[in-house]
């Protein structure tokens, strides 16, 4: 196989492939990472903190760590949210995280883009005359609420349908039916219907 | 002690979270690609994919071809570059048997910026969590005693970071456990 | 999912039909990598498609668009022909056999071949492949769902491991990995049109449990509604809303649909989304509400539209369920950026706005934390009461302390309980349940029969009568009754029979058999029907699809009617849709973020390089997609042998795009996203699910031309 070739060629020279572990020789360096062959954890911080033993600040002092989840698909990755005054600075890898166990796909991996994104939205806006206008949230929810208000009255409740969402929380979601339900209809869907 | 990264083919399935990991860890511009993932025999039986970056090669053909001495190997392996010195020529890039190293994109002329490249997490010459080490070089995570963000984020761990004796001694294991079958 | 993604670490077999795991649910492929290399499990996929995870079987089935059930039954036959199947747990656990096996006689390996395009000898050979690696895991998504027959599919995966005797077992169960973040926790709260939260339907019994959950009066929600039949019918739903304001097909409601409102999802998932565009252009009012400019405001092109900047969720907070039914606290990370409002807040604008802010959150003070706490008050059938929010962040704050093999925490402050208190969590001290239907634990530690939904006993067509309770000795450890039981009455509605029947060692919703007989489907034993749309016109003589259905979630359905032989002849090419793992949904997030972009820049269609050379069409080149109902994209062609040389792949992340057509000018200067391309869902066809009306988007027809 030749993907196996590249590697066997960028193994140590001399080294050979055991099959009983315990014949392979360690130094206390060695040692030090906490990794074991089947749960494949990459390499523990110890090992690379006895490495490095000469530095021991981060580049955030004031940071801290928040405990989050993914919001791509329904695996449930863990991710430390590292955040300094209020805004996210580094992800961090959540290796004892039971089920991702650090492990992120490309889109998890840039989690962090969802708050620091350029592309975030970042006003109300309101379509007119073909052109996108800001307007203010006031304006936004007085003109949008007017409006359904009114088509209720004209035409009866199901004349409105509501397309909830899959990646809100379950509070939210639970609120998004609440909502459909006292508003007066069953036309609330979501993703998971297709 | 040598550090080094081993990417496991049977466990790599090409989801690119190393690739993004790294990006996103080292803010690096688009077109920049310290690590990439090939795909070989892509859609027929056989195929397989590989996670690769600078290998950090015990015996680095880059140092060797340098023509300002710029790229070094610190005590743990680890190959850096100082971009201070770096002067774009490219001959790294013809040397390097994995086309590790990796220019912004040409200016007028074909003009090459300053190489970059993985740094396995390590930053680089600059004074260490200084602005102009995270500016050039990136996150320093083997200071803070943290693993290099792509394969802490590898979703199989197939990509294993660390010394070399360690990392293939994980890989030794999980080829003896797969049977001769899935070697 | 009935048993968790670790749990996939004791499987001796991995089945996937209709999934593309290492694309869509990439994490959760550490744990399938495991069991094939340490349990030398065979991964068996079968698929049109040689995937990403193909690429990892050890066993790949190429199988023919929407002929999942005549392959699954195929391999029933096989099991109960051979005498491979669990005759134990057939006896004990599960009715309709007899009826199942009538019906399974029918799909003999040549049969199956005929339909599926899978070789006899595969079908048997699969087949002992399953019955020879016990427990093995049954694992689909969408390839399996969206068919006009997708709820028989379902239903002949969960028959096939009933048969194995793989549920209720550690390494087997049903195992759909589902998609977005918080699906399992959303459909738990039922926005969907036919039921209120934890599944309880529309019928009156449940608006007065959810009246009394809110502490409104049910008159006044009853006159909340136009009358008080439409309080009981079932909505439009998301596939197919739009013919609500087109009418292209007859409605059934009293009114046209004048106003939608799309908060936290976009529209390019729908399919033959030419369509939904014309939708827009009729509406009076579009609302949307995202944390990014979606498609849906770019395909407004009328001034009926309002853009509302929700936060991401990390801006917010809230309980989240992941595929295998555990909660985590997703906490927030930072405060909202720019001028964006969380989605409370923005529902607390409307609610404030229709005048009924006081009875809405009449028991909500603390937001959301108190709604957390209503939602445990509420949702009894699926076992939420133990669902507080300060044991789902205890959970969360010590994740590390959980058993990566088990999932159970072992010491600590959650000890003996599983990560996320996988549902039904019976009670405030209930562990929480990690594989349904198992029966080797106590209820109360976790273990669960079949639940015993249907009565105590069933006639079949044929005058056969069966007892639809466990058969006897069948029961969780420390059962009062130690055999078949029925549902404690009234354990929907009251917590304290719930408590009850746990302390008498029981589950409150009984124990029954597994039904293979659904007399309340339209197949009551899977079968296969031809795809409205199919490539095979010989075959829907032999296997038609239903009778149109006139008032289906209040649109008339076409199934017969829609269903023409001659329409191969003009579109003679299957098109499939599918996830790509760079983006997500309809990729209005990931496309706007640049590294996910760069990766993934474009759409295209995976073609055959036979089918390409015999339509002229090389690597590279643009080429134009049309569906029978008028939708036509023009995307790049990529010749792969990842597709067979009838059908086609598009990935569905992609809009931007119309028929052509750039939207670009669509969106406010600075909010368009990286990468743009066509929606593969302009050219997706009609069909759609006979029973949840999911769309049938993995068994279209197309044709194309060079462009």
């Amino acid at each position: 196989m030749a993907a196996r070739k590249i590697i066997s060629r960028k193994a140590p020279s001399g080294r050979k492939f055991t099959l009983n572990p315990k014949v392979a020789r360690r130094s206390f360096m060695k040692i030090a990472a906490a990794v074991t062959a089947l749960t494949g954890l990459a390499l523990s911080g110890r090992l690379t903190k006895e490495a490095e033993a000469k530095a021991k600040k981060s580049p955030y002092s004031q940071s801290k760590i928040v405990r989050t989840i993914c919001t791509y698909c329904s695996v449930g990755c863990g991710i430390y949210a590292e955040v300094e005054n209020d805004v996210w600075v580094r992800q961090e890898i959540a290796q004892d995280h039971p089920v991702s166990r650090g492990g992120h796909c490309c889109k998890g991996a840039g989690a962090i883009d969802m708050v620091n994104s350029e592309k975030r939205l970042k006003y109300p806006l309101k379509r007119q005359n073909g052109r996108w206008v800001k307007i203010s949230w006031e304006q936004a929810m007085d003109e949008i609420c007017s409006k359904l208000l009114d088509i209720r009255k004209k035409y009866g409740p199901d004349a409105v349908h509501w397309n909830g969402s899959a990646k809100v929380s379950t509070e939210m979601a639970y609120l998004q039916r609440k909502l459909a339900a006292f508003w007066g209809t069953n036309n609330i869907d979501h993703q998971a219907r297709i | 002690m040598a550090m080094k990264f081993i990417c496991d083919t049977e466990r790599c399935i090409a989801c690119y979270g190393c690739v993004v990991a790294c990006k996103e860890g080292h803010h690096l511009p688009i077109g920049v690609n310290r690590r990439r993932v090939v795909i070989v025999n892509e859609g027929k039986p056989g195929e397989k994919s590989i996670s690769i970056a600078c290998m950090h090669c015990s015996d680095a053909p880059c140092m060797a071809v340098c023509p300002t001495k710029c790229i070094y190997k610190r005590e743990d392996g680890i190959v850096l570059h100082d971009k201070t010195k770096c002067i774009g020529c490219g001959y790294c890039l013809m040397a390097c048997p994995f086309g590790a190293p990796q220019f912004p994109k040409s200016g007028p002329f074909g003009a090459r910026g300053v190489m970059d490249k993985c740094t396995f997490c390590a930053g680089g010459p600059a004074p260490t969590f200084s602005e102009q080490e995270k500016q050039l070089y990136g996150q320093n995570r083997i200071a803070e005693g943290k693993v290099p963000l792509c394969a802490g984020m590898c979703s199989t761990k197939a990509l294993l970071a660390g010394d070399s004796e360690v990392i293939s001694e994980i890989y030794t294991q999980r080829v003896a456990k797969r049977g001769a079958a899935n070697l | 999912m009935t048993n968790h993604f670790n749990d996939i670490r004791h499987s001796k077999l991995l089945f996937f039909i209709g999934s593309n795991a290492a694309e869509a649910h990439p994490v959760a492929m550490q744990y399938i990598l495991y069991a094939k290399e340490v349990n030398n499990a065979p991964v068996i996929v079968v698929d049109p498609r040689f995937t990403k995870l193909a690429a990892k079987a050890t066993d790949y089935v190429r199988i023919r668009p929407g002929t999942d059930t005549a392959f699954l039954m195929g391999l029933i036959n096989q099991l109960i022909q051979n005498d491979w199947y669990d005759k134990e747990f057939v006896r004990t656990r599960v009715a309709g056999f007899e009826e199942l096996k009538k019906e399974a006689s029918h799909y003999t390996p040549e049969v199956v071949e005929d339909i599926t395009g899978v070789p006899a000898k595969e079908v048997v050979r699969i087949a002992k492949l399953l019955a020879d690696n016990r427990p093995g895991t049954v694992i689909w998504c969408m390839g399996i769902t969206q068919h006009h027959i997708g709820s028989s599919n379902t239903r002949a995966c969960c028959i096939l491991q009933l048969m194995l005797g793989n549920m209720g077992k550690s390494g087997g169960g049903t195992n759909i990995f589902r998609g977005h973040d918080n699906v399992q926790g959303a459909t738990d709260m039922c926005v969907l049109s036919h039921s209120l939260p934890g599944y309880y339907g529309l019928s009156d019994k449940a608006w007065k449990h959810w009246c009394k959950v809110w502490g409104v009066d049910y008159e006044w929600i009853k006159s909340r509604f136009y009358n008080k039949k439409y309080m009981n019918k079932p909505g439009f739903t998301l596939a197919r809303w739009y013919q609500g304001v087109i009418q292209e097909d007859k409605i059934t409601q009293y009114t046209p649909i004048k106003a939608v409102v799309f908060w936290g999802i976009s529209s390019q998932s729908i399919s033959q989304y030419h369509k939904v565009k014309k939708a827009f252009e009729q509406l009076d009012l579009v609302v949307v509400i995202d944390p990014f400019f979606n498609t849906t405001a770019a395909m407004c092109e009328k001034d009926n539209v309002y853009v509302l900047p929700s936060t991401s969720q990390y801006e917010t907070e809230g309980s989240v369920t992941s595929s295998c039914r555990q909660a985590q606290w997703r906490y927030k990370v930072v405060n909202p950026v720019y001028d964006s409002k969380t989605d409370y807040e923005i529902m607390e604008e409307f609610v404030k706005r229709f005048g009924f802010a006081d009875k809405f959150y009449k028991n909500i003070k603390k937001i959301p934390e108190d709604i957390t706490r209503e939602i445990a008050n509420g949702c009894l059938t699926i076992g939420l009461c133990g669902w507080l929010p300060e044991r789902i962040k205890k959970h969360t704050d010590n994740w590390h302390t959980f058993d990566i093999d088990t999932l159970q925490a072992k010491g600590g402050p959650c000890d003996g309980e599983y990560y996320g208190l996988p549902w039904p969590c019976w009670t405030e001290d209930h562990p929480g349940t990690p594989i349904l239907y198992d029966i080797s634990k106590p209820v109360a530690k976790g273990g669960l029969p079949f639940r015993a939904r249907f009565g105590t006993e069933y006639t079949y067509p044929d005058g056969r009568k069966e007892n639809l309770l466990a058969a006897e000795g069948v029961a969780n450890p420390g059962s009062e009754i130690m055999g078949g039981y029925p549902e404690f009455p009234g354990w929907k509605t009251d917590k304290n029979v719930i408590k009850e029947a746990i302390k008498r060692g029981m589950a409150p919703f009984g124990n029954a058999r597994a039904r293979c007989y659904c007399w309340n489907f339209p197949d009551p034993v899977p079968k296969h029907r031809e795809p409205l749309h199919s490539p095979r016109p010989d075959l829907i003589k032999k296997y038609p699809t239903y009778p149109d259905k006139p008032d289906h979630y209040r649109v008339y359905t076409r199934y017969k009617s829609e269903q023409k032989p001659e329409l191969a002849k003009e579109f003679p090419i299957v098109l499939i849709t599918g996830r790509v793992v760079e983006h997500m949904g309809g990729g209005d997030e990931t496309r706007s973020n640049k590294y996910l972009a760069e990766l993934m820049p474009e759409v295209y269609a995976e073609i055959n390089p036979r089918l390409a050379n015999d339509y002229g069409l090389r690597d590279g080149e643009m080429v134009w997609i049309e569906s029978p109902e008028g939708g036509r994209i023009k995307i790049k062609v990529k010749v792969t042998e990842r597709v067979d040389d009838k059908t086609i792949f598009i990935p569905y992340s992609f809009s931007g795009m119309f028929m052509g057509r750039s939207m670009l000018s669509n969106y406010p200067q600075g909010f368009e996203p990286y990468a743009i391309g066509e929606p593969a869902n302009i050219v997706t066809n009609y069909g759609y699910d006979i029973k949840t009306q999911i769309q049938g988007t993995k068994e279209c027809l197309c044709r194309i031309k060079k462009a």
